[in-house]
């Protein structure tokens, strides 16, 4: 299946920004009874807002020019209840919508990384982790943005700009209908531009991803780049990226900002044209000077959000183009999925590949009609020049992958009908690359390992020595308290594999897979490994990838894998002169 | 008044000195806001000489068109250059700075990378330089128009009618202080957040690097968990400053409707007593919601102040850090003689290596063998200079390692890492990742790491781009590139480190004869684990714990180490073996 996200992006259809946002309102529709709160707060507080020019109007023109003060005591009365309910009400907007939001992007978060481990190990496979991380991490913060600063003024803008509109057509509607005219067209000139301007954003974000991928593979490989010389590399090649985000950026920016002189101008000539048309009509006895100012006030009501919802557009519009570039992985499905109970098989090996071949793309198989059984508790080696097929092979064990043809069998059931939990269970991989998280050697060796979790230092070394893996704890100097980073050289790559190798064994797996997991441990730790797996309960079975022969020489069955194809070796000898024969095709 | 907005300014003098080499620029962007601001004051004048001209009957319909459209033009044409120059100048700033930051990264030493942690100088060309860039594109511009705005529209309000102004500029100092102890604890809570946010992204990266981990263990569920808790307390976090933020604007609109209110009151008892017009007083309305914004972006702009120049002092750090100094010029071609004398090296806390001595003849064989975290790796960054002893001295040919040109010495030393590390770009750039790399070089390296059949079975040669990480290539395929790229540079030294770990015993027998064969004269030092690959080396030594228990020959090392018997024990079986095989 295909998982590169930019290749998808090129076939898949634009989405209109409305489907988008139809998408995006779904993850909401659960708060309607907050959302219908909020809308009557807003509405109310927008209502006040804009009562308030018509009676400051209304005062002008009954009692200000007709010198009554006591009138204009009593409106200004009024518009203070007015103004201390707004308060109450604007507070409540802002509480309302506010909270619908931060739990908005609270759920998206959660569904972006449910479905990130959701995924298949070939996504992962197919995109660049600078790419992904730029994805998840700095498209949800656009989204952040526009939700927790951007979303509430936009919808108290425009309420204020319905509200406003609507005052200014129901008073007068000839003098309303031309104040709005500008409005129109600037409607009309955003609808026209809007697509563009969206596009000029996605250009930018994707060479902001560009830029930060670059600068994430060059910095994490910083030492190759010293050893061999290539800081003038580093600089040319971060040199073009920073050129293609500063050409995709100023681009972005230019569109983005387009509209702020622009909406300026047409508020001008709405005032003006309140102003001109306003003054005609009291000339010829159909208005009066109080309407004019409240008309002026309404106008700026109408416009001003109008102008900062240019601003708020972009966000709209940055925070749309980050949704696009999420919903894509929120729209991947896993292509493992877990299908119906078949019948089980009786009286079977605990693991056989069917006529199993497979491929990680479609023009490219790796494995031809693979056919092989795994007892119950032997040891098997799978030996081979390197590119043959044996991690592969090993993958396909673990259902890292579903084979392309052919079928995987574990215990006399399609692997596939297994949970994952089941599954994962009954199968430890250890993997070529060993990955530690951020933390000490005991949350890694007990990383996913609920058997063990609450157990206090003692208990766990206890339970280490029990499974005959103490002599490993040694190696670490601060023993289970040892810090260990992610990323960097805080620990050896052969410390690493301890880790990996102990965080297996404690899973106590009915077959372990071992992918060249002891490949960089000195030989006599890895007597000591040699010996713990040979105390593993009598049940287990052991799939050792390796190189070094003498890690497999204590092998029940010895599988020679070459060109995808595997093979039986009869013995050690067997494999041996296969592979100094055996003409390498990778 | 003074004090509360002018704050702001006063505060980050870091920030604003990077706008120096800009000032031609900076200047014409604030011309321009500064004259389509003026002219934006003008406007409410001329509707109220026009509402004033109407009530007095000698009202004249062109002439206040004609002023007030060219006044809007006006707005309009400078209002647009400024928006360009905006864009250019943000543009600009963050561009160079990143050039500036990329430029003193790669000058960097590895030790300085690795304390920097490439994640944070990753936040730093990214977040940071965006940062400051919203700065420049924003912040800058809004807070001398705003202040401009302010006191403009202040004097105008007084040349009005000075009893009223006063009575409105009040709401100034109201306003302006309820943003200042909103933002103040805001901000506070913005910075613990963001600490907040830092984790959910520290596991969303994590569990994206260790993906293939966490589907073989199936702790889907656990990281899920660890994501949910650090996102529920972002949500509390943004909650928390949604409750300030709910309070702060009802409290600055009915602080502004407050001001409205004053007007009519005030303005309507001095309008029915004569004492000022009607025009006027639709002038004050005017003025005031001219008023109100930009006290609003001040107290906006403060935080994005703070916040640009927060990250400014994260840059300064990486920016004002000491080059590393590049003495070296000797550019002479070396013979390959390597000696280290006396060398501890201190890492962290622990020692990683204790008073190592060891000399290479030219053109000899040396390997390192030894357990785990012995101490191996760090020994072959010390000869390739990517860390420094922390005390004793690294020798080639007799000279120190660094008197030589960095250029010239890294093209005459080979290493291949332990890691694979393999580039998001083509195989053959990968390889000849060295400028002095020539096309018979490059053919040269390929053949004898034997990768020539691998090439020649890919769609696009050497030509096909590897991804990143090297995901689609096998363990032994990526070490042989790794192999390839370090012979590609024609070295004098070759260091391995591990490198027979992942290349299976047949392909590394090839391999070694083909250098002996390809690279004569070449000084080897190899860290290994297979003793039986190394026998007939010109020395071993024997590492542990950070020191050389034994070293010799082969034959000698049987006899005098029991340390290296029992290595050689371990792997007896296998290497009787190979032996047969072999002859």
């Amino acid at each position: 299946m295909n998982y590169d996200l930019n290749k998808l992006s090129q076939t898949q259809q634009k989405t209109s920004t409305l489907a988008g946002l139809r998408k995006l309102l779904q993850l909401i529709a659960h708060e309607k009874k907050v959302l219908l709160l909020a809308l009557l707060a807003i509405l109310t507080n927008s209502s006040l807002n804009l009562l308030g020019p018509l009676v400051i109007g209304h005062t002008i023109d009954k009692y200000v020019q007709h010198k009554d003060y006591s009138g204009v005591i009593h409106n200004a009365v009024i518009l203070l209840c007015m103004y201390l309910l707004a308060l109450f009400t604007s507070y409540n907007q802002t509480k309302l919508m506010g909270g619908v939001s931060q739990r908005m992007l609270f759920t998206l978060r959660n569904s972006i990384f449910n479905k990130l481990q959701q995924l298949p190990v070939s996504f992962f496979n197919q995109n660049k982790a600078g790419d992904l991380i730029s994805r998840v991490n700095n498209d949800t913060d656009k989204l952040n943005q526009f939700f927790s600063q951007s979303l509430m003024q936009f919808i108290g803008n425009i309420s204020i700009m319905v509200g406003a509109g609507v005052f200014l057509l129901l008073i007068k509607f000839e003098l309303g209908a031309a104040t709005l005219a500008p409005a129109v067209l600037i409607l009309i000139l955003t609808l026209a531009l809007s697509p563009w301007i969206k596009r000029k954003n996605a250009r930018n974000l994707k060479s902001v991803g560009g830029m930060s991928s670059e600068i994430q593979e060059s910095l994490h490989n910083f030492k190759v780049i010293i050893a061999f010389n290539r800081r003038d590399y580093f600089r040319k090649r971060f040199d073009t990226a920073n050129r293609d985000n500063y050409k995709t950026a100023i681009g972005s920016g230019l569109a983005n900002s387009v509209f702020v002189p622009v909406y300026g101008l047409f508020a001008s000539i709405a005032q003006l044209i309140v102003l001109a048309f306003g003054i005609y009509l009291i000339t010829i006895g159909q208005f009066s000077i109080g309407l004019l100012v409240s008309y002026l006030s309404y106008s700026t009501n109408f416009y001003n959000p109008l102008r900062q919802l240019a601003a708020l557009w972009t966000n709209f519009q940055l925070a749309m183009a980050g949704w696009d570039r999420i919903s894509q992985i929120l729209s991947l499905e896993t292509d493992l999925p877990v299908i119906e109970n078949g019948i089980a098989e009786s009286n079977v090996a605990l693991l056989e590949f069917r006529n199993v071949y497979f491929g990680y793309n479609e023009d490219q198989e790796i494995l031809h009609n693979v056919c092989l059984k795994l007892e119950q508790g032997k040891t098997y080696a799978l030996v081979g020049p390197t590119g043959g097929g044996k991690t592969t092979t090993a993958s396909l064990i673990a259902r890292l992958y579903d084979p392309s043809k052919g079928l995987v069998m574990l215990d006399g059931r399609d692997i596939r009908t297994y949970s994952a939990e089941e599954r994962t269970q009954k199968i430890g991989f250890i993997l070529q690359e060993p990955f530690l998280f951020t933390g000490t050697v005991k949350d890694n060796i007990l990383y996913g390992n609920d058997l063990y979790k609450d157990h206090t230092n003692e208990q766990l070394e206890k339970v280490i020595v029990d499974a005959n893996l103490g002599s490993l704890l040694a190696i670490f100097e601060s023993g289970l308290d040892t810090q260990v980073l992610s990323s960097g050289d805080s620990i050896s790559l052969g410390q690493k594999q301890l880790i990996a190798f102990m965080r297996a064994v404690l899973r106590n797996p009915q077959i372990l897979i071992l992918d060249e997991a002891t490949a960089n441990i000195d030989t006599i730790t890895e007597q000591l490994l040699s010996d713990i797996l040979n105390k593993l309960p009598d049940t287990t079975t052991r799939v050792i990838i390796a190189h070094r022969l003498n890690t497999i020489e204590n092998a029940d069955e010895i599988f020679f894998v070459n060109s995808g194809e595997v093979s039986r070796a009869g013995s050690l000898n067997d494999a041996m002169d296969m592979l100094l024969q055996g003409k390498r095709v990778s | 008044m003074k004090t509360d907005t002018q704050k702001p300014d006063k505060k980050p003098p870091g920030v604003f000195s990077l706008l120096k080499p800009y000032m031609g620029l900076v200047s014409l962007l604030l011309l321009f806001a500064l004259l389509s601001n003026g002219v934006n004051l003008w406007l409410p004048k001329i509707i109220a000489n026009g509402i004033d001209d109407y009530t007095k009957q000698h009202f004249v319909f062109g002439d206040i068109i004609k002023k007030f459209s060219l006044a809007v033009l006006i707005i309009f044409i400078f209002g647009y250059l400024q928006t360009i120059i905006q864009t250019y100048a943000s543009e600009r700033v963050a561009r160079d700075l990143r050039q500036k930051l990329a430029d003193k990264i790669s000058r960097q030493s590895h030790a300085f990378i690795e304390k920097a942690n490439p994640a944070k100088l990753l936040t730093n060309l990214t977040a940071d330089v965006d940062s400051i860039k919203l700065f420049v594109s924003q912040a800058l511009v809004s807070i001398v128009s705003s202040l401009f705005i302010i006191i403009g529209a202040s004097i105008l309000l007084f040349t009005i009618n000075w009893k009223l102004a006063l009575a409105v500029v009040m709401i100034i100092p109201i306003i302006g202080g309820t943003f200042f102890y909103v933002l103040k604890n805001v901000r506070a809570l913005f910075i613990k957040s963001r600490g907040v946010i830092d984790q959910l992204n520290k596991v969303i990266n994590e569990s994206i690097l260790g993906a293939a981990l966490v589907r073989v263990i199936n702790s889907q569920q656990l990281e899920y968990h660890k994501f949910l808790e650090a996102n529920t307390e972002a949500k509390r976090y943004g909650l928390k400053i949604l409750s300030f933020f709910a309070g702060l604007i009802p409290i600055v609109t009915f602080t502004a409707n407050m001001a409205a209110l004053t007007i009519l009151m005030m303005g309507g008892h001095f309008v029915i007593n004569g004492s000022m017009s009607l025009g006027s007083f639709a002038a004050f309305n005017s003025y005031l919601s001219l008023l109100i914004f930009p006290i609003f972006v001040l107290g906006f702009m403060s935080n994005l102040i703070a916040q640009a120049s927060a990250s400014f002092t994260r840059i300064s750090v990486v920016l004002d850090a000491p080059d590393i100094v590049d003495g070296g010029t000797l550019k002479e071609t070396l013979r390959g003689d390597v000696e280290l004398g006396d060398v501890s090296l201190i890492y962290g806390q622990k020692p990683a290596l204790k008073n190592v001595s060891l000399s290479v003849a030219a053109g000899s064989k040396i390997a390192i063998i030894g357990p785990t975290a012995a101490g191996k790796t760090q020994l072959l960054y010390l000869l390739t200079n990517l860390i420094k002893p922390t005390s004793g001295y690294v020798h080639y040919d007799g000279r120190s390692i660094d008197s030589y040109d960095s250029e010239s010495f890294h093209s005459q030393v080979g290493f291949v890492f332990q890691d694979s590390i393999i580039f998001n770009m083509s195989i053959r750039e990968n390889i000849a990742f060295s400028d002095t790399v020539t096309d018979e070089s490059l053919e040269k390296a390929i053949e004898t790491a034997e990768l020539r059949d691998f090439i020649d079975g890919l769609p696009d040669k050497l030509n096909t781009v590897v991804s990143e990480r090297g995901s689609s290539l096998s363990g032994g395929q990526k070490q042989r590139i790794m192999l390839a790229r370090a012979l590609a540079v024609n070295p004098k030294v070759l260091l391995l480190d591990d490198f027979t770990a992942r290349v299976d015993t047949n392909t590394e027998k090839k391999i070694l004869t083909n250098i002996q064969k390809n690279y004569p004269g070449l000084t080897l030092i190899s860290v290994t684990q297979k003793i039986a690959s190394v026998e007939h080396y010109d020395q071993i030594l024997l590492l542990t714990q950070g020191e050389i228990v034994a070293r010799g020959v082969h034959e000698e090392l049987m006899r005098s180490s029991p340390d290296y018997v029992q290595i050689f024990n371990s792997q007896q079986s296998t290497s009787n073996y190979e032996h047969g095989v072999a002859h």
